[in-house]
């Protein structure tokens, strides 16, 4: 509740135009937006860029966020869109591509079997599915904010994060069989 | 929490970035005072191309009356400006900034 308040604290005064107030909200709210863009688009590099990019339109959009409603869902929200943005363009810039894809190779190097599973699993998820697991098995959001972050019904959002689950589950299994 | 969520949620903590990242909410800010700072010039371009339209178009009826008003206020105008410099000069300076080296 504290935590909450002081959000709204925060996000009023960014609202007055206090950079000061809004770097304090960057401060508290980039560890979940990067996580959740991490995890949702697999690749750590882009996650970043991505989550950069979120901050800054969440500056241009902060008049917009209403009273009391939750700051990371909405952060989580525009990231998604970012992301779904980035997914559908076409004109990629493939140097860079490779860059992350190098990048993300040597991150991988590092990772157990079971994370590397997970990751696969993940990947093998649709964009919709994986971007609610991320929230409420990884980030521990309710039902009910994935839902207003991601902007897909209450019961959709359900039905993802158990079918998400069990796919994952099965994955692990799975990796755990062939060892 | 069942065991398989646990296990689940310790492998997505991997992916956890640090609680604090300086380097990160430097860059984000530094990204945001740039387009802070080009709004505002954007902006006050804006205003000094319609300033100066505006000037152009209205200078031949302001032109007349200038050279007419400055004839009749020009003793006026004379006065104040000695009267500024003289407070200026016997210690009426406003005072320094803060945090500007004196």
């Amino acid at each position: 509740m504290i935590l909450t308040s002081l959000d709204e604290s925060l996000v009023a005064a960014a609202q007055r135009g206090s950079a000061e107030a809004f770097s304090r909200l960057v401060d508290r709210h980039q560890r979940a937006v990067r996580a959740f863009l991490r995890r949702a688009c697999g690749d750590w590099a882009m996650a970043d860029d991505l989550a950069q990019e979120t901050f800054l339109t969440a500056w241009a959009r902060i008049g917009r966020l209403k009273e009391g409603a939750s700051v990371r869902a909405w952060l989580c929200g525009i990231g998604y869109n970012k992301h779904l943005t980035v997914r559908r363009s076409a004109a990629r810039d493939r140097a860079r591509e490779a860059l992350y894809e190098a990048e993300r190779d040597e991150t991988k190097d590092a990772l157990s079997e079971d994370k590397l599973a997970l990751e696969r699993a993940m990947a093998t998820l649709p964009d919709d599915q994986r971007a609610c697991v991320a929230l409420c098995l990884a980030a521990d959001f309710s039902h009910a904010e994935a839902s207003e972050a991601l902007g897909i019904p209450l019961g959709t959002v359900k039905s993802h994060v158990t079918r998400g689950r069990q796919r994952l589950l099965q994955a692990l299994e799975t990796s755990h069989a062939a060892c | 929490m069942p065991p398989a969520d646990a296990r689940l949620k310790a492998l997505f903590a991997l992916d956890e970035p640090p609680a604090r990242d300086p380097e990160f909410s430097t860059r984000v800010m530094e990204r945001v005072m740039r387009r802070r700072f080009q709004e505002e010039v954007a902006w006050l371009s804006v205003m000094a191309l319609a300033g100066a339209a505006a000037l152009w178009i209205l200078w031949p009826v302001l032109g007349p009356m200038l050279v007419t008003l400055s004839r009749g206020f020009a003793p006026a105008l004379g006065a104040i400006g000695l009267g500024v410099c003289a407070w200026v000069v016997l210690g009426g300076r406003p005072a320094a900034a803060p945090g500007a080296v004196t």
